[in-house]
C-alpha cells in the first residue's frame, strides 16, 4: 500500500523519471544501440567496436583522452592544494577579493581561454612572434601542453573549493591532539590534516577528470593533430562525407565508460573513508614566519592571476584591429561593429534560449533534489543515481544522442531550438538536484512538518513554505546555470541548427575561419554577460545571508 | 471532547521496532506524558498519531473516528516541535495565521483569531517582530500559539522545553500546563525528563525499548513503580538484590548481603527479589535519637558525602562493598564526618519489592 506521506514524492520521481528517462536515458540508449549496429541499422554487431580499437588513430584519441585526463587532474590538485590551504589558513592580503577572483575562471568559458592562449603563444601569437623577433625560437603551444595549461587553469577552482571548505571544517582539537600526542605541525599535517581533506580533494579532482574528457572546446581549439575523443566523436558524426552514427556511438559509448569509471572509482575510495567532521572551533589563522607569508601570498595571488590572464588578454585583444588574420597595433571598435553587423540573433539566442534551460532546469532539479534529500527510500536512490548520470555523459554524446532520437518519429526536435534548450537543462540537472540538495540540508525538515501538520497539503507546504525559504539559493543556482549555458559548446555544436546558433557558435565558427576579430569579440561580449550576474548574485548573496543573520 | 484511543500500535524501522504493540487511552482533556529515555519510542509514538509515521500495524482513533488512515495535514492535530520549527520568512503573526489561512478563515476572523492567540500567551505585541528578534522561551510561545489557534482536537507536545535554560524550562512548563488546564485540551506531551513529567502531567506513561512500562498517575508511578526500570529511571533510588529470609505478617523480611532489611510486599520465603528505596526514604538518626513508630533502624559506615546546599548525599556503606544513597535535607557535612558508624532508619512501607 502507497502511504499518504509518499505520495508527493512519489509524483516527483515519476515526473522526474518520465523527463529524464526521456531526454537522457532513451538518447543514450540510441546511442549505445547505434554502436551495436551495423551499416543499415537492423543487424547486431561488433564490428563497429571492432573498427575502432583496431584503428590506431581512434585507439589514439582514446589514450590521449585519458592521458590528458589524468595530466589535468594531478596537475590541478598538486598546485590547487596549496592554494587551498594558504585560503584556509594563512594570512594572506586581500583574501576575499582573491577568493571571488577564484571563482571567476569556473564561469567563464573554457574554450575562450584556449583561444586567448592561440592568439597569445599560437603560431601567430602575440608573444610567439615577440620570442621569435628578439631571437628566441619557440614554436607554438598546441598539443598536449596547450591543453593541460588551459584546463589546470580554468577548472583548479573545483579543486579549491571543496578543499579549502573540507580545510576549515577540521575541528581545531583534532591537530591540536595529534601534536599533543607529540606530532610535530608538519607531521601532524601530513598524517591528520591531510587525510581528513582527501575525500574532498578527490571530489574536486574527478570534477576535473570528467570536464577534461568530456571537453570538446578546448581540444577543438588547441589539440591541433593530436586526436581526442570527443572531438573525434563529433567529427564522425556530422562527418563531411555524411555522419556516420555507428562509429560516432562508440567513441560515445567509450567516453561514458571513461567517466564511469573515475567515478566508481572516487566512489569506492570515499565509501571506505567517511569522515564526518563535528566542527566545534574552525582552526584559525596559522602565525607564520613573514617570509613564509610572503611567499604564500606571492603564490596565491599568482595563480589566481595567472588564471585570468587569457581573459584579460582576449579582453583587450577585442579592441585591437584585425586585418584578415593579422592583428595591427591600433585599438578600435571594428570588431564589435563585425560582430554586430553580422547579427544580433546569436546574442538573443544566448541570453533567451539559456534563461530557458537555467528556469527548467530548476524547475526539473529542485522537485527531486527535494524528493532525494527528505524521502529516503529505494525510489530516491534510484531517482538521484539517475538525476547524477548527465554528470557523467559529455555534451557531445548526449547531443548526438538527442539527435539519433528525435530526428524523426512522433517526436521531431531537430532544428529548433526547444532541443538546445532540453539539451542543457538535462547537462545542469545534477547541479541543479545537487544546489537543491544543499540548501534543503540547511532547512529543517521539522518547519515542513510544522506545516502540514497545521494543515497545510504536501503539496501546498513545498510550495508555499519549502520552496520560498529555498528561493535564495535556487536563484543563485539558476544564474549559475545561466552562466554555464550561455557559454556550453559541446552540445550545442552538434545540436544547433542555421538561426538558433548562439553566441558559442559564433566564436566557433569564427575560430574554423579567419575571423579571430570577431571570435574574440564574441568572447569579450560572452564574459561580460557572465561576469556580471555572476557578480549581481555575489553581491545579493551576501546581503541575504547578512539579513538572515 | 477527544479520546485518543491507541490500540495495539506498531511501527518498525527494518527489524528494529520502535514502537511495540502498544495500547493505551488518553482521556478527554488529559494530560498525559510520554517519558523514557533517548530511543524508548516516545517520540516515535506521537508522530504516528500526527501522521509523520506510518504504523506497522494497529489504529489509532480520536474520539470514534480512525485517524491513522488520513493524511497528517487533515488529521487536526496541534503540534510544538522540539526546536520550535519557526518560520523564519513569516512574522510572528505570520506564523500565528498560516493554518487559518490553510482553512480558509475570513481575512477579520484570521486578525482577531491570531491577536487572541497572541494574547494567550502573552505575546500581544509581537506581531510585527520577525523570529529571529525573538528569545527562545518567545519563540517557543508562538509555536503554542501557532497550534492553538488551529482549535485542533489534541495538543502534541515534542520534548518543547528542552532547548531552553533550566529556569526558563521551570516557568514554561508551569504556563504549559496553566493554558493546557485552562483551555481543557487533551494533550500528549513527550519528554525524557521525569521533573518535568512529574510536574506537568495528569498520567505518565513510561516506555522503554518501544514498550509501555507502566501507566500512571505521576504519584503512584513515583511511589509505587511497577518494574525496577521504572524505579530507577523516576528520580533516584537504592535498588538492590537480596533473597527473602522470612515472612512476618505483611512484612518481608530480605537479605542483602549481610545486611537485612524489612519491607512490605508480596514474596515467598527464600525467593529472589529486588528493592527499591529512595535516597530521601532514608533518615539518618542522631545520637541518641528514636525512629518513628514501625521504621527499621540498621547500621552503617560513612562513605563519601556531596553537599548540595538545599541538601546533602551521603553514601553509607552497608557491607559487602555495597552502598546506599542518602539524601538529607538538614545534615551538614561537618556533623556527619565526626561520626564513624552511623544510624539510619527508615519506613519498611516505603520500600518497593519486585519479584522475579
Amino acid at each position: 500500500m502507497i502511504s499518504h506521506r509518499d505520495k508527493f514524492p512519489l509524483a516527483i520521481a515519476a515526473l522526474a523519471f518520465a523527463f529524464l528517462g526521456l531526454f537522457l536515458l532513451y538518447p543514450l540508449i540510441n546511442v549505445f544501440s547505434a554502436s551495436f549496429l551495423d551499416r543499415a541499422g537492423t543487424n547486431f554487431t561488433f564490428a563497429n567496436y571492432a573498427r575502432i580499437l583496431s584503428s590506431s588513430f581512434y585507439l589514439g584519441s582514446l589514450t590521449n583522452s585519458l592521458i590528458l585526463g589524468v595530466l589535468s587532474t594531478l596537475l590541478t590538485i598538486a598546485l590547487g592544494v596549496p592554494l587551498a590551504f594558504c585560503l584556509a589558513r594563512l594570512p594572506i592580503p586581500g583574501k576575499s577579493l582573491l577568493m571571488a577572483l577564484t571563482s571567476l575562471p569556473l564561469v567563464l568559458p573554457s574554450f575562450v581561454a584556449a583561444y586567448a592562449l592561440v592568439l597569445l603563444l599560437g603560431r601567430a601569437g602575440i608573444i610567439t612572434r615577440f620570442l621569435r623577433d628578439i631571437g628566441i625560437p619557440f614554436t607554438s603551444i598546441y598539443g598536449m601542453t596547450g591543453m593541460t595549461i588551459v584546463f589546470v587553469m580554468t577548472l583548479f577552482p573545483f579543486v579549491i573549493f571543496p578543499t579549502l571548505a573540507a580545510f576549515k571544517a577540521v575541528d581545531v582539537s583534532i591537530e591540536e591532539a595529534g601534536q599533543n600526542l607529540g606530532s610535530s605541525r608538519w607531521r601532524t599535517f601530513w598524517t591528520v590534516t591531510l587525510p581528513i581533506v582527501m575525500p574532498a580533494v578527490l571530489a574536486g579532482g574527478l570534477l576535473v577528470f570528467i570536464d577534461v574528457i568530456e571537453s570538446f572546446g578546448v581540444p577543438f581549439v588547441l589539440a591541433e593533430d593530436k586526436p581526442i575523443l570527443a572531438v573525434e566523436a563529433y567529427k564522425l558524426f556530422v562527418g563531411e562525407t555524411g555522419g556516420n552514427p555507428a562509429s560516432a556511438g562508440v567513441l560515445g559509448v567509450l567516453l561514458i565508460v571513461c567517466t564511469a569509471i573515475a567515478l566508481l572509482i572516487q566512489r569506492h575510495y570515499l565509501g571506505r573513508r567517511r569522515f564526518s567532521t563535528a566542527t566545534r572551533r574552525t582552526a584559525p589563522e596559522l602565525v607564520v614566519k613573514p617570509w613564509l607569508r610572503r611567499l604564500a601570498s606571492t603564490y596565491s595571488w599568482g595563480m589566481v592571476l595567472i588564471a585570468l590572464v587569457p581573459f584579460f588578454a582576449i579582453v583587450v585583444i577585442s579592441f585591437m584591429e584585425f586585418r584578415g588574420p593579422v592583428m595591427q597595433a591600433s585599438l578600435n571598435l571594428s570588431n564589435f561593429r563585425d560582430l554586430l553587423n553580422q547579427s544580433a540573433r546569436p546574442l538573443i539566442n544566448t541570453l533567451t534560449l539559456s534563461t530557458a534551460a537555467a528556469i527548467m532546469a530548476a524547475v526539473i532539479g529542485v522537485p527531486i533534489g527535494f524528493a532525494v534529500t527528505r524521502f529516503r527510500s529505494r525510489i530516491s536512490d534510484l531517482l538521484d543515481i539517475i538525476a547524477m548520470t548527465p554528470f557523467a555523459v559529455a555534451g557531445t554524446v548526449l547531443g548526438i544522442g538527442l539527435i539519433i532520437s528525435f530526428n524523426s518519429g512522433w517526436l521531431v526536435l531537430t532544428g529548433g531550438w526547444l532541443i538546445l534548450v532540453l539539451a542543457w537543462a538535462v547537462r545542469k540537472t545534477p547541479f541543479n538536484v545537487r544546489a537543491a540538495a544543499a540548501i534543503l540540508h540547511q532547512i529543517d525538515p521539522s518547519l515542513e512538518e510544522a506545516s502540514i501538520n497545521l494543515g497545510i497539503s504536501p503539496l501546498m507546504t513545498f510550495v508555499r513554505l519549502t520552496v520560498p525559504l529555498m528561493m535564495g539559493g535556487v536563484i543563485g543556482g539558476m544564474v549559475l546555470t545561466w552562466v554555464t549555458v550561455a557559454s556550453e559548446l559541446s552540445s550545442t555544436v552538434v545540436l544547433y541548427s542555421g538561426p538558433w546558433a548562439t553566441m558559442t557558435i559564433v566564436m566557433f565558427q569564427a575560430l574554423e575561419g579567419t575571423g579571430a576579430g570577431i571570435a574574440s569579440a564574441a568572447a569579450t561580449v560572452l564574459i561580460v554577460f557572465t561576469v556580471l550576474p555572476v557578480a549581481l548574485v555575489y553581491r545579493l548573496l551576501r546581503r541575504h545571508e547578512l539579513g538572515m543573520m | 471532547m477527544t479520546v485518543i484511543s491507541i490500540d495495539h500500535v506498531s511501527r518498525s524501522f527494518g527489524t528494529v521496532r520502535a514502537v511495540d504493540d502498544v495500547s493505551l487511552e488518553v482521556a478527554d482533556g488529559e494530560f498525559f506524558t510520554l517519558l523514557g529515555p533517548s530511543g524508548c519510542g516516545k517520540t516515535t509514538l506521537l508522530r504516528t498519531i500526527a501522521g509523520f509515521a506510518d504504523l506497522t500495524a494497529g489504529q489509532i482513533r480520536f474520539g470514534g473516528n480512525r485517524i491513522d488512515t488520513l493524511p497528517p495535514h487533515r488529521r487536526n492535530t496541534g503540534m510544538v516541535f522540539q526546536n520550535y520549527a519557526i518560520f523564519p520568512n513569516l512574522t510572528v503573526g505570520g506564523n500565528v495565521a498560516y493554518g487559518l489561512k490553510a482553512r480558509s478563515v475570513s481575512a477579520t476572523e484570521i486578525k482577531e483569531r491570531v491577536a487572541s492567540a497572541l494574547r494567550l500567551v502573552h505575546l500581544d505585541a509581537f506581531g510585527e517582530r520577525w523570529p529571529h528578534q525573538l528569545s527562545g522561551g518567545q519563540l517557543q510561545r508562538v509555536a503554542i500559539a501557532r497550534c492553538l489557534v488551529i482549535e485542533p482536537e489534541v495538543l502534541l507536545l515534542d520534548e518543547p522545553l528542552s532547548n531552553l535554560d533550566a529556569k526558563l524550562r521551570v516557568e514554561m512548563r508551569a504556563e504549559i500546563r496553566q493554558l493546557q488546564q485552562q483551555l481543557k485540551i487533551t494533550t500528549i506531551y513527550v519528554t525524557h525528563d521525569q521533573e518535568e513529567a512529574l510536574a506537568m502531567s495528569d498520567r505518565i506513561a513510561v516506555m522503554r525499548a518501544g514498550k509501555l512500562e507502566q501507566v500512571a498517575r505521576p504519584q503512584d508511578i513515583y511511589r509505587a513503580p511497577a518494574t525496577p526500570f521504572v524505579a530507577e529511571f523516576m528520580g533516584t533510588t537504592n535498588l538492590l538484590s537480596g533473597t527473602v529470609a522470612r515472612r512476618d505478617g505483611e512484612t518481608l523480611c530480605i537479605r542483602v548481603g549481610p545486611q537485612e532489611f524489612r519491607a512490605v510486599g508480596d514474596g515467598n520465603e527464600s525467593e529472589s527479589v529486588s528493592l527499591s528505596l529512595r535516597p530521601e526514604n532514608i533518615r539518618l538518626l542522631a545520637a541518641g535519637e528514636t525512629p518513628p513508630p514501625g521504621w527499621s533502624v540498621f547500621e552503617a559506615g560513612l562513605g563519601p558525602i556531596e553537599f548540595l546546599g538545599a541538601m546533602t548525599r551521603i553514601e553509607l556503606r552497608i557491607g559487602n562493598g555495597a552502598m546506599l544513597r542518602v539524601a538529607s535535607l538538614d545534615v551538614l557535612p561537618d556533623e556527619l564526618k565526626a561520626r564513624d558508624r552511623i544510624a539510619a532508619a527508615y519506613d519498611p512501607r516505603r520500600i518497593t519489592v519486585f519479584r522475579g
